[in-house]
């Protein structure tokens, strides 16, 4: 009866809804019509659907409009019916009136959504799906095509607009949740009560719905979103069709992130400058908007575009806003981490019984005074689902900086909380639920979490292990074998527990429990191995865990086989099942209680959460009212409303328990027979301890032996291939345990142990790059991580690196290398290691010097490899170069140079500071040192005995230079400064010879140490360059003022070793020619020039001083292995005597000296040498100069030359040598040393000449006369000579002269000592014995005569005889030299004075000729 | 409230929100502020204000102030929390910051009723006198909104034409119950 009434009243209203005439009384029915069709019973509201169909064709707009409306609120209710109620609405879709299309719309999103959410369902509860769904699918995918059409086709903006707002729903609703893959649990299939559809319902193998196919679909709406804004003619489009393209796929990006690739691009692109009729601002705005929503989501595909929004929105002036938000976001999310972390204590407030006190991780903020002002839709505890929250969050606390405001309070702060990571788990968590059929799921979703998430999921849950395993573990698997339950079903990421987490209790992830959790739970809890956990009796000790875990792992799948074996029937009392149900709950609330295994944070989070609302109306419902449904296929609302509070109160509840009657509860459980009511169950309910609360100590030995075994772990690891998981998990342990010092010593030891084979590279790249996301993450907030983590750890490894590894090694370089970020102290440590500490350099100097080469090979390295700390790591290279240590300096010369050098992007910077160094010596102030120095004692010594060692070469000056610098006490560049600071200098120069360009220009200010240094660095520095110094050439020829000693050695240098080329031959002779008229540059050319470049040049060379005249003596005599000496000896001396001092501007003095020089290198300029120059210039006219001095010079050098010497005379003579007064006064000098050899040559002069000479030399005349009186000789004399020496007659003044002069000896001195005349004779023997075998010897080569018979052999008994003759004569003789008036100087005309010079220069050699000569006599 | 005030005189059906977390009202000094839980009765701030320093009060506007709002509603209420309060056509902000607020919490909400809302944002100072302003703006506003037809179809055309109007600007956007 019941049922007829509204069925005929319905009819009669849609009758009327039809065929009445007036809109009005038309639509009042339809609406009647309606809500009785709603409100009554589906079968009969089925019934009258052909009536309803049948409207269709109203003519009203209206009524059609309200039929929309109708059947989208009917909707599934009538059961298969509705496939004719579809087609309407696609028909109505075509509709002219827009009203009715947008209504439309709007009924078909919602019956849409339902068959959806319907179809996907049936087949997760039942495995099957009716027939009629497929059919009304068919006609929804119907009208979606429809839709689409209508987006795109024309039509007014309002029905576009909810055309696009479709396709957005059905993006969604197609497109998977990455983050809540979560399949709706029976428990709420059971209840009808599901959450947003998500698209992971739809299992595989589904017989409508194919997932292939519905991605397509979602991807193609996608495509049409995105179509639609970028099409050409979008600035035709409206603005209010714009903003809500962009909202909506704004909302699709952020709420499905595995579009959010498409959708940024075509949002980052989008223009809104190109809607020129539109509202630019607002578009503008939206698009703001979007990307702020962007910032706000902490998926990581979002986080990663990160500076791409920032950029984008500072573009539109929206920088300071986005800051805002990545700073929030950042502190929500560190928030998170440590809220998460500070889980534990939270709970033990909550434990502690203040139900006050129920959001412990409230901020202190006085703001949750409102807490019952909460939101309905807060209330909704699925937070897994509301991917919105976290950004609703920030924007309740935007207005109010700092205050969280109570309504958004630890609720959503919690949500907020719901991290890829915990997300992960919670979805794991749930397929492990599902028991078999999530088994599948569960294995692809792990295989395809990235490691470092699987790591994070896992370190998220091992914050919660117990301190220890089970100490009974053998009755753990006496347990095992014993039990439908195998202890792995609590496998490490069920989070929501232990053996419970069946399939029927894995809702525990909602707080909204349901009926069927108590069905389900109804097995003998006996057997629920939670209760024989022995943790849960004892303490946990031991070290087992570790064993524990693994069977847990292995025995997962098991584990979630079993549990599809659930179908136990309900026959344990209800206590039991209240029991059961409490259970996972308290689970949830303390992890640390799970069997063996890791609980879950998220399990936490959510009970927490779900617990906090309820409380708000908690009140205490009694339990008894549970067991009513129990039953399977019950789904009331009503009672899962109330099936809140009782589990809410027990977790109460076992918080606060005490943990003393668990043996007892354990063993009454099954045993009480009552309903207990909540108040009750503390005393009544067997419980567990549902917290095992750790020490510090505890926990940190818990850590250790974790981390340790992990460490350990790793050959199992390695075979199974996941290594580079553990070494996730290493990593975030180091980082959370704000590496703790045993646990890096541990680490580190493990690192070194093995660095190569064991992956230590690997490892600690994990480690530091984590760490450093971590430190960055934090960057800014209030949060503060210990930045000094990271470097603590980096320096760690990097010492152990350095200390345990061979200097050899490249690991430490490559470990700099690679680290996410250098800290000043890493390069300190670096730098360190170039440079060893000189206090410590003595006992390992061998080992040193590898570490050096470590050290700056890392360097090198680290200015290729990172930019970021080039110019640290340049300067530590350049430190080096100028270091002290002569090993460290030396490498890293080579360093910088050969590597560093060819860097465009450093060599500037070296070159700077090579040429500052430079600078700073040459200026005085070593910057090497910091300080300037004066030179100390040993110094200076040094210094000197570097003068003396380079003064062969130019170092005349530098003498002067150092004296007078001391002398002024001008603080002095040491020579190992110096040294230090050119070094690197002159090494660029080998790489760019330019630059050597300086070094002259600064050489001559330079201080002596620095010439020093310089002349030590030339000749190497030259070596390398090798023929390629047409760099130097550019110097040489055009040397600054200063340089010339250095040019010297370099010219030296050059043509020392190796034969200088033409080029640099010109050049030399460009300069000389040009420029520098120093003949000394010369020099070092001149064994390579030809005689006839030479000789024009020698007068110059004769100017030079003495030593500089030697060394270009040497140079010309030398000649070059090619083309011999440029000049013979002979010809030296012919080219010496050529010389007009006039002309040529050169001294005489300067010629004398060059001559005497000569003489001195008697192996060179021998008595041939000698005899075949003094012959060639007695042919010259007019002759030379020089040559009577020569003459005498050479006859006292070579005594034995005497008869030659006679020949010359004579010849002389034939030139009338009396004519050129220079020479005459020579002549008479040589022939009165020469007497009595000269007597000949003598008596060949005219009678006035002889005359003359005998005026001169008044002491010639008796000898002379003696000679001349001898018959043979006297005939061949004209009678004015015989006149001239009295021997005609004449004056008759004979022999008394001579008897005169002896009277007078006795008086002279007595100085001359019998000894050396002794050693002088001796040496005339000799001489006299060499000279005749050398005559002998050449006799043939002679030109002339050779000297007669007699003079040769008169030789020898000259000496004999002078041994002989006694001392007294001697000294008679020595006497009457040093009173001879020519000695006296008084009376001598300039040239007279000259040779007496000359002679007095010759020193013992004509001492011994006079001698001689006296003897003879 | 202003707002508020002179919609309901003029016939609209007008609630009125605010956004932060927490009601502020100027006290003695900017440190100072009077701050009040959403949901507090004008009357109790009235009272409240009336005990501390009525004279202060008075002079600044703020007693005429939440007496008049007093006689408009019982009690301030928050944006965010009005999910009950069903659907709006039209929302007005006075401030950007506002109007972010309000189309993000729009966005955030679930969208089950396909209905369009229309956020527009009006810029006016937080004084008495702007405040007076900015209500008759948003009232011409809202008049010409509710001559079209359907807003949807026509905004790009109300916008540009009031901000020309009244040399103001506006920002629009558009999202859905």
């Amino acid at each position: 009866m019941a049922a007829t009434n509204p069925r005929s009243q319905a009819i009669s209203l849609l009758v009327a809804a039809k065929n009445h005439n007036d809109l009005a009384v038309k639509l009042s029915s339809l609406r009647q019509a309606r809500d009785i069709l709603i409100s009554s019973d589906p079968t009969v509201a089925a019934e009258l659907i052909p009536y309803v169909a049948d409207l269709q064709d109203s003519p009203d707009s209206l009524v059609r409009k309200t039929l929309a409306e109708l059947i989208g609120d009917l909707g599934l209710m009538v059961g298969e019916r509705i496939c004719m109620l579809v087609p309407v609405l696609v028909a109505f879709l075509k509709d002219n009136s827009p009203d009715v299309v947008k209504q439309t719309i709007v009924s078909g999103s919602k019956l849409f959504r339902n068959s959806l959410e319907d179809i996907a369902l049936q087949f997760l509860k039942f495995g099957k799906v009716e027939r009629w769904l497929e059919e009304l699918w068919l006609w929804m995918m119907k009208f979606k095509d429809a839709v689409c059409d209508t987006a795109l086709g024309p039509c007014t903006v309002a029905t576009k607009l909810l055309a696009v707002k479709f396709l957005e729903t059905l993006i969604l609703l197609f497109t998977p949740e990455a983050n809540d893959c979560q399949a709706p649990s029976p428990l709420e299939l059971k209840e009808g009560r599901v959450r947003d559809f998500n698209m992971s319902w739809v299992v595989r193998g589904h017989p409508i719905l194919d997932l292939a196919m519905l991605t397509q679909v979602a991807n193609n709406s996608l495509g049409l979103l995105l179509d639609l804004l970028q099409s050409s003619n979008v600035q035709k489009l409206p603005t209010s069709l714009i903003i809500v393209l962009i909202n909506c796929l704004a909302a699709v990006a952020k709420k499905r992130p595995l579009h959010y690739s498409r959708v940024l691009p075509a949002l980052l692109g989008f223009d809104s400058d190109t809607c020129k009729g539109g509202h630019s601002v607002s578009i503008q705005h939206s698009l703001k908007t979007s990307f702020l929503g962007f910032l706000k989501c902490t998926h990581p595909v979002v986080l990663s575009s990160r500076d791409r929004l920032l950029v984008a929105l500072r573009a539109i002036n929206a920088g300071d806003v986005a800051d805002q938000v990545v700073r929030q976001v950042d502190r929500m999310v560190k928030y998170a981490e440590r809220t998460a972390r500070d889980l534990r204590f939270g709970k033990d407030e909550l434990l502690a019984g203040d139900p006050i006190r129920k959001r412990p991780l409230a901020p202190d903020d006085g703001a949750d005074t409102n807490n019952d002002d909460i939101p309905a839709k807060r209330t909704r505890l699925d937070l897994l689902s509301s991917p919105d929250q976290p950004s609703q969050l920030i924007n309740d606390q935007l207005p109010d900086s700092g205050l969280i405001n109570g309504t958004s309070g630890p609720a959503s702060l919690l949500g907020s909380e719901m991290t890829p990571v915990q997300q992960m788990i919670a979805m794991i968590g749930a397929l492990l639920a599902e028991g078999e059929r999530g088994a599948e799921s569960l294995e692809i979703l792990i295989s395809k979490i990235h490691p470092d998430l699987l790591a994070d999921i896992v370190m998220a849950n091992m914050k919660y292990l117990p301190k220890g395993p089970p100490p009974l573990s053998t009755r753990l698997a006496n347990s095992q074998a014993a039990s439908p339950w195998p202890p792995g079903l609590a496998s490490d990421l069920i989070p929501s527990s232990g053996p419970a987490s069946s399939s029927l209790n894995s809702p525990s992830l909602d707080a909204c429990a349901s009926p069927s959790l108590l069905s389900d739970s109804k097995r003998d809890p006996r057997r629920d191995l939670r209760r024989l956990d022995p943790r849960r009796i004892s303490t946990p000790s031991g070290t087992q865990l570790a064993s524990m875990k693994t069977e847990d792992v292995s025995d997962v799948q098991t584990g979630s086989n079993g549990s599809g074996s659930l179908s136990t029937p309900p026959t344990s009392p209800v206590v039991t099942i209240d029991e059961e149900r409490a259970e996972p709950l308290v689970d949830r609330v303390e992890p640390g209680s799970l069997d063996g295994a890791i609980a879950s944070p998220i399990g936490n989070i959510t009970a927490k959460e779900k617990l906090e609302p309820i409380h708000e109306d908690l009140e205490v419902e009694p339990v008894s009212e549970l067991p009513s449904s129990s039953d399977l296929t019950v789904s009331s609302l009503s009672t899962n409303n109330e099936t809140h509070h009782p589990k809410l109160d027990e977790t109460e509840v076992d918080d606060g328990k005490d943990a003393s009657c668990l043996k007892e509860s354990d063993e009454n459980s099954s045993a009480v027979p009552t309903t207990p009511t909540c108040e009750e169950i503390p005393h009544e309910l067997p419980e567990l301890p549902p917290i095992v609360i750790l020490t510090e100590e505890q926990q940190e030995s818990l850590t250790k032996t974790a981390v340790s075994r992990i460490i350990e772990a790793y050959r199992q690891v390695r075979l199974t291939g996941s290594s580079h998981i553990r070494l996730a998990l290493l990593a975030r342990l180091v980082a959370q345990t704000d590496a703790n010092d045993d646990i890096v010593g541990m680490l580190q030891k493990h690192i070194i142990e093995d660095y190569q084979h064991q992956k230590g590279h690997e490892l600690v790249m994990h480690v530091l790059y984590h760490l450093h996301s971590v430190m960055i993450s934090e960057e800014g907030t209030d949060f503060s991580f210990d930045d000094s983590v990271y470097e603590k750890f980096l320096l760690i490894v990097a010492k152990a690196l350095r200390d345990s590894l061979p200097a050899s090694d490249k690991s430490l370089s490559r470990l700099l290398g690679e680290v996410p970020l250098l800290p000043a102290s890493a390069l300190k440590l670096l730098e360190n290691l170039c440079q060893p500490d000189a206090s410590d350099h003595q006992g390992n100097e061998l080992r040193n010097g590898d570490r050096v080469t470590q050290g700056l090979g890392a360097v090198w390295s680290l200015i290729l490899g990172r930019p970021l700390v080039r110019q640290v790591c340049l300067d530590i290279a350049l430190k080096c170069a100028v270091h002290s240590q002569d090993d460290v300096r030396a490498k890293a010369i080579r360093l910088v140079a050969n590597k560093l050098y060819h860097l465009s992007y450093v060599s500037d910077n070296i070159e700077h500071f090579a040429t500052n160094m430079l600078f700073s010596v040459v200026d005085g102030e070593p910057v090497a040192d910091g300080k300037s120095t004066y030179l100390d004692p040993n110094e200076q010594r040094l210094q000197t005995e570097e003068t003396s060692a380079s003064g062969s070469q130019s170092s005349a000056p530098d003498i002067l230079d150092c004296v007078e610098k001391v002398a002024r006490n001008v603080p002095v560049v040491s020579l190992s400064q110096a040294q230090c600071c050119m070094s690197l200098f002159f090494a660029l120069c080998t790489k760019k010879p330019s630059l050597l360009q300086l070094v002259f220009d600064i050489y001559g200010r330079a201080p002596k140490a620095v010439k020093q240094a310089a002349h030590r660095h030339i000749p190497i520095l030259l070596r390398t360059l090798g023929p390629s110094y047409s760099e130097l050439l550019h110097i040489i020829s055009n040397p600054p003022p200063g340089s010339e000693n250095l040019l010297m050695l370099v010219l030296q240098i050059l043509t020392e070793e190796m034969t200088p080329s033409p080029d640099l031959i010109a050049t030399v002779k460009h300069l000389y020619a040009t420029k520098l008229k120093d003949a000394a540059v010369l020099i070092p050319l001149l064994s390579l020039l030809s005689k006839d470049e030479v000789l024009p040049i020698f007068p110059r060379l004769v100017d030079l001083p003495l030593e500089k005249f030697q060394i270009a003596l040497a140079r010309i005599l030398q000649g070059s292995a090619h083309t011999g000496p440029a000049l013979t000896p002979a010809e030296v001396i012919i080219a010496l005597h050529g010389i007009d001092p006039e002309k040529d501007g050169i001294a005489l003095k300067k010629i004398t000296e060059a001559c005497s020089a000569c003489f001195e290198q008697r192996t060179v300029f021998t008595q041939n040498v000698l005899a075949k120059a003094l012959k060639q210039m007695v042919e010259q006219t007019p002759l030379p100069l020089l040559f009577m001095r020569t003459v005498i010079q050479a006859i006292g050098t070579f005594p034995a030359l005497v008869d030659f010497v006679m020949g010359i005379l004579s010849r002389l003579v034939g030139k009338q040598i009396w004519r050129m007064p220079k020479l005459w006064v020579g002549f008479l000098k040589c022939a009165s040393q020469t007497q009595p050899h000269s007597f000949r040559v003598l008596l060949q002069l005219p009678s006035p000449q002889l005359e003359n000479a005998l005026n001169r030399y008044p002491m010639l005349r008796p000898p002379l006369a003696g000679h001349a009186n001898q018959p043979s000789i006297r005939t061949s004399l004209s009678r004015s000579v015989l006149q001239v020496l009295g021997l005609v007659r004449e004056p008759q003044a004979p022999s008394p002269s001579l008897s005169q002069v002896s009277t007078h000896t006795p008086d002279a001195g007595s100085s001359v000592q019998s000894g050396s005349l002794d050693f002088l004779s001796t040496r005339c023997s000799q001489n006299g014995r060499a000279l005749q075998d050398e005559e002998v010897s050449r006799k043939g080569l002679s030109g002339r005569p050779p000297p007669s018979e007699s003079f040769n052999c008169s030789t020898l008994p000259f000496c004999a005889q002078a041994e002989a003759a006694g001392g007294e004569r001697k000294r008679e003789v020595w006497g009457r030299e040093r009173r001879s008036p020519a000695l006296d100087g008084r009376f001598l005309n300039p040239a007279e004075k000259f040779f007496s010079k000359t002679l007095f220069f010759m020193g013992t050699f004509s001492l011994s000729i006079s001698i001689s000569l006296v003897a003879h006599i | 409230m202003e707002a508020h005030a002179l919609l309901r005189r003029e016939g609209f059906d007008v609630s009125s929100y605010g956004t932060g977390a927490h009601v502020k009202l100027p006290g003695p000094s900017l440190r100072e502020p009077n701050v009040y839980e959403f949901g507090t009765p004008y009357k109790q701030m009235f009272d409240d204000l009336r005990r501390k320093d009525p004279e202060l009060y008075k002079r600044n506007g703020l007693l005429p102030m939440l007496k008049r709002n007093s006689s408009v509603k019982l009690a301030p209420q928050r944006w965010q929390e009005n999910a009950a309060d069903g659907s709006f056509d039209v929302v007005f902000s006075f401030e950007e910051r506002v109007f972010d607020m309000v189309v993000e919490d729009l966005h955030n909400r679930e969208h089950a009723l396909m209905k369009t809302v229309l956020v527009i944002n009006l810029d006016v100072k937080d004084n008495h006198e702007e405040a007076a302003v900015g209500a008759r703006l948003a009232l011409d506003l809202c008049k010409e909104l509710e001559a079209a037809e359907s807003w949807d179809d026509t905004i790009d055309e109300i916008v540009p034409a009031f901000e020309r109007q009244h040399r103001r600007k506006l920002l629009y956007s558009i999202s859905f119950y």
